[in-house]
């Protein structure tokens, strides 16, 4: 059983909150639907699950068309972003109603609420009033609400984005490995990343009502699409043309926006006074040989345990962020404003991002040159 | 709300999802120590003192012990007496059934209401409310007028069960629709929709999920319905004036002012004292139990065609039994005693009628009525703002507990209160504003009361930060704020003042004729001139109840 999307579109009035989004789950995977407020991630999820009518577009259950099937009719369970929780039943009430709606017998029912409630860590809860219970438990209650149906497919609207930091912390690793037991197609709306990374087997990042890039996580944060793409997920060195394209391709002029992985470069100590000043075109050397750019420290912030540097590069002609520890900055001493280092990039830290792509996108067709020899040093800003 | 306050404390977790519309500081524990509070207290339960509790006390003696009587004598003679338990049986039958009547018409209505949108809803609306604020007189000559001896429908529905089940549904049937709308509007959607994704249909989610939910707020409604049918005076004694539809309001009425029985009638007031009570305390029971999650998100949808069916076949039943008594009285004002239609005989004449000192004309009925309706309703506000203004500033729970006992007190009660306490005052101009403004007390605490506990504490730290003291405060801050609370307030007042006839009846004196006493007297003298002229005079106290409605209409929100 898979569900398709075909080409979904859904305007209210003048606005378009989803337009024309293509997706295919596979059996047992969960998508995280990724993007900022107001980008019709929940609009889309509530297409799916029957609450909103498309303007256009298909949805396929398991190969049915169930477009026009009511909610109530679709086999699919979902967690509100509020709860919503019925306040006139009790614990046991709501986890139950929709087998009430199934008709499945009273004692079959009442054994499925018990172990449902074990599997949620709410044993022994079922006749506390939903108001009696907290933040946590009450998500917890809405999880086992939309799994007692057994629905052939879960929708999560961002269910843990009114809790606080911690308990949203340890909720996550639970809901993840509770998702990885059940097996179960998912498809979880968030506009936290971190959340989409560690509970999504692939995410799908939307904006502006289109899903403009899909892929496993670390698909996205290698090969952003595109500079917003990039950007919003935490790359903090993404600029427009002209520096990418002297150092991606050796061609000069204008490309799209470019990401420089800083993580990727070697901060070296200034040799002596030949090294200072060296032409951009002089630094083509050899394919696949590092670049050496001149540095200055602009600013040095403390970040936790590391550093974060902001280094000018007068030969791009642009500023850009390194994060790194202190053993990395042992040839070059103390970072300080003014310090003068320099900057070795091997090619593979200059990325040209293309521009976003519209319609189902399965983030695997571009090649893999660059490999995985990604340090991780670099990455604990996003 | 008390509910919410304990379970946070019970659990160290942070709470669900947080509800907008809860005053998020506590009532019990004034924000600053403010002693024009405590003032304001004082002065409040000296005023419901004076007026309220010692008129009820010494009506208490009197049923109970009265003089030259052992103890209990009257109380048992009268239970006793099969005649007045047919009467007890009589009223609380006539108030279940108007109950639920008007619960079967509106709670449709505020479901269509709360959930759909459609074209007009917001005038209909508007229009829903008019019974509300329409004073008895007018909505009983409207019956009369549609289904009296001379209405316009040709049948004669005078003295039958039937016209005062219909007046009492018109009359009620807002109150039901309005709370239980206003309740589900705040009610998140998505409870419903997850119902539906959870596998109920339409009407297994209204028969699992939106009724269940609504069930508080149709009890609280039908609770507030039943108190106003159970106490139902002035419709009763207009469209079934014979003696098998009297209620316990108006036997009282009967034995103070006809038959000056007047131990017998202290033992009823006792009677319909206890049910009444009982009721209310069980109405603000239920209003506790209103506070639900709420959320935002669009609660309106567009009507699918068979719910149009539907919207369309419950406006027909229901606009039709607002409007059609409203507008068989305009036609009938509008048509001289010849029949001719339209004319302003009825007007004229009442213009050129002699007036006596028993005959009251329509400028002395007028000038009456506004006199009382504005000394009244300055009295109410004043004590009413010192009321809401003790319990929401100073803490004074009591006063908030005791705000019970005016909403049951009945006019007839209270006027034969006043009666027996203070004879004096009653012979003199000030017996009916004042109780004029006991009646209306009630709706004013209950306006102002939200107002000045929706205003956040920071506000009130704030300005005593920035030097000013709680009279200052209140002259700068408060008061400012409270500007439209205090405007609905004060419409409501008027409105119930203009209105009154219960109270005004038994407390009047000839020169002192209100409208809805000269409307009455009119309808009880022979002819159709007469009854013309008690049709231009109920035309004439619509359209002044329908221009406070108006400024009600703009900014409508009350506990009720």
């Amino acid at each position: 059983m898979s569900l398709e999307l075909r080409g979904l579109t859904k305007r209210f009035g003048a606005v378009t909150a989803v337009d024309n989004v293509s997706l295919t789950l596979g059996a047992g995977e969960t998508v995280a639907l990724l993007g900022p407020s107001g980008c019709g991630k929940s609009t889309l999820l509530r297409l799916v699950a029957g609450l909103e009518r498309p303007d256009a577009g298909r949805l396929l259950l398991a190969g049915q068309d169930v477009t026009a099937v009511p909610p109530q009719r679709r086999d699919v369970g979902m967690v509100f972003q509020t709860y919503a929780l019925f306040p006139h039943l009790d614990v046991a009430g709501n986890v139950a109603f929709g087998m009430v709606e199934d008709r499945v017998p009273a004692a079959e029912r009442a054994a499925r609420v018990t172990e449902l409630l074990a599997l949620v860590g709410l044993a022994g809860l079922g006749s506390r009033r939903v108001d009696r219970l907290s933040g946590g438990q009450q998500q917890r209650v809405a999880l086992a609400r939309a799994l007692a149906p057994d629905p052939g497919m879960l929708l999560l609207d961002e269910p843990l984005s009114n809790l606080d930091e911690q308990l949203r912390q340890a909720l996550k690793g639970e809901l993840a490995r509770l998702l990885g037991a059940l097996g179960k197609r998912a498809l979880y709306v968030t506009h936290d990343q971190s959340e989409a990374f560690a509970l999504a087997d692939r995410v799908a990042l939307m904006r502006a009502g289109r899903i403009v890039q899909v892929g496993a996580g670390e698909e996205l944060l290698e090969r952003p699409v595109s500079g917003w793409a990039a950007r919003f997920l935490g790359h903090e060195n993404v600029f427009d043309a002209a520096p990418a394209g002297v150092l991606t391709s050796g061609r000069t002029g204008a490309v799209g926006a470019a990401l420089f992985r800083a993580d990727l470069a070697q901060l070296l100590p200034l040799q002596d006074a030949a090294d200072v000043g060296v032409d951009a075109r002089a630094m083509h050397t050899q394919a696949g040989e590092a670049l050496t750019v001149d540095a200055q420290v602009a600013a040095a912030q403390r970040d936790g345990l590391g550093w974060r540097l902001l280094l000018d590069v007068p030969t791009w002609g642009v500023t850009v962020v390194w994060r790194g520890f202190d053993r990395e900055l042992a040839a070059v001493g103390t970072p300080q404003p003014g310090l003068r280092l320099r900057l070795a990039a091997p090619p593979e830290a200059w990325r040209e991002l293309p521009g976003e792509q519209h319609g189902d996108q399965h983030g695997d067709q571009q090649d893999n040159r660059q490999g995985k020899h990604v340090k991780e040093t670099g990455r604990h800003g996003s | 709300m008390r509910l919410r306050a304990r379970s946070n404390a019970a659990d160290d977790h942070n709470p669900g999802p947080p509800n907008p519309n809860r005053p998020k500081f506590g009532l019990a524990k004034p924000a600053l120590p403010n002693p024009l509070a405590h003032v304001a207290g004082g002065a409040a339960t000296l005023y419901l003192a004076a007026f309220l509790l010692v008129p009820l006390g010494v009506i208490l003696a009197r049923g109970l012990a009265p003089e030259g009587e052992p103890a209990g004598a009257a109380l048992w003679n009268t239970l006793s007496d099969p005649y007045y338990l047919g009467r007890i049986w009589f009223t609380l039958g006539q108030a279940l059934l108007s109950t639920l009547l008007t619960v079967a018409l509106g709670l449709p209505t505020a479901l269509l209401f709360a959930r759909y949108r459609f074209p007009g809803k917001r005038a209909l609306t508007a229009a829903f409310t008019i019974p509300f604020v329409m004073p008895t007189v007018v909505a009983g000559i409207g019956f009369m007028a549609l289904a009296g001896p001379r209405g316009v429908l040709g049948v004669d529905l005078r003295n039958s069960l039937a016209i005062v089940l219909a007046a009492h549904v018109f009359y009620n049937f807002a109150v039901v629709a309005r709370l239980v709308a206003s309740f589900l509007e705040r009610v998140a959607p998505q409870l419903e929709e997850a119902a539906a994704t959870l596998g109920a249909g339409r009407w297994r989610t209204l028969w699992r999920v939106t009724l269940p939910l609504a069930m508080p707020a149709t009890l609280a409604a039908a609770v507030l319905t039943f108190i106003f049918c159970f106490t139902s005076f002035g419709v009763i004694l207009i469209l079934a004036p014979a003696a098998r539809f009297a209620t316990l309001e108006i036997e009282i009425y009967n034995l103070t002012a006809r038959l000056l029985q007047l131990d017998a009638a202290a033992v009823l007031v006792l009677v319909q004292l206890v049910l009444v009570l009982g009721a209310a305390s069980l109405y603000t029971r239920l209003q506790e139990r209103l506070a639900v999650p709420v959320a935002p998100g669009a609660a309106e949808r567009a009507p699918t065609a068979g719910t149009k069916v539907l919207i369309g076949a419950d406006l027909l039943l229901a606009g039709g039994l607002i409007l059609a008594p409203l507008v068989a009285l305009l036609v009938q004002a509008f048509t001289s005693p010849a029949g001719a239609f339209p004319s302003f005989a009825n007007f004229t004449n009442l213009l050129s009628v002699q007036p006596t000192l028993s005959f009251p004309g329509l400028w002395r009925a007028l000038g009456n009525s506004l006199t009382f309706a504005t000394l009244s309703t300055g009295v109410a506000l004043l004590v009413g703002f010192a009321f809401a203004y003790a319990v929401a500033r100073g803490g004074w729970r009591v006063l908030d507990q005791a705000s019970l006992l005016p909403l049951a007190t009945s006019p007839i009660t209270l006027a034969f209160g006043y009666l027996l306490t203070f004879p004096l005052l009653v012979t003199t101009f000030w017996g009916i504003p004042l109780a004029h403004a006991l009646l209306a007390f009630p709706f004013v605490a209950r306006t102002l009361l939200p107002a000045l506990r929706s205003m956040p504490r920071q506000q009130l730290e704030a300005a005593a930060l920035l030097g000013a003291g709680p009279a200052r405060t209140l002259w700068r801050v408060e008061l400012p704020l409270l500007r439209t609370a205090l405007l609905t307030a004060a419409a409501f007042a008027f409105a119930i003042s203009m209105g009154e006839f219960g109270a005004t009846l038994l407390l009047v004196r000839p020169e002192y004729a209100t409208l809805p006493v000269a409307i009455y007297d009119r309808l009880g003298r022979p002819g159709a001139v007469n009854y013309g002229q008690a049709l231009a005079l109920a035309a004439v106290l619509m359209l002044l109840t329908a221009l406070v409605m108006l400024i009600l209409q703009r900014r409508g929100r009350s506990e009720f």
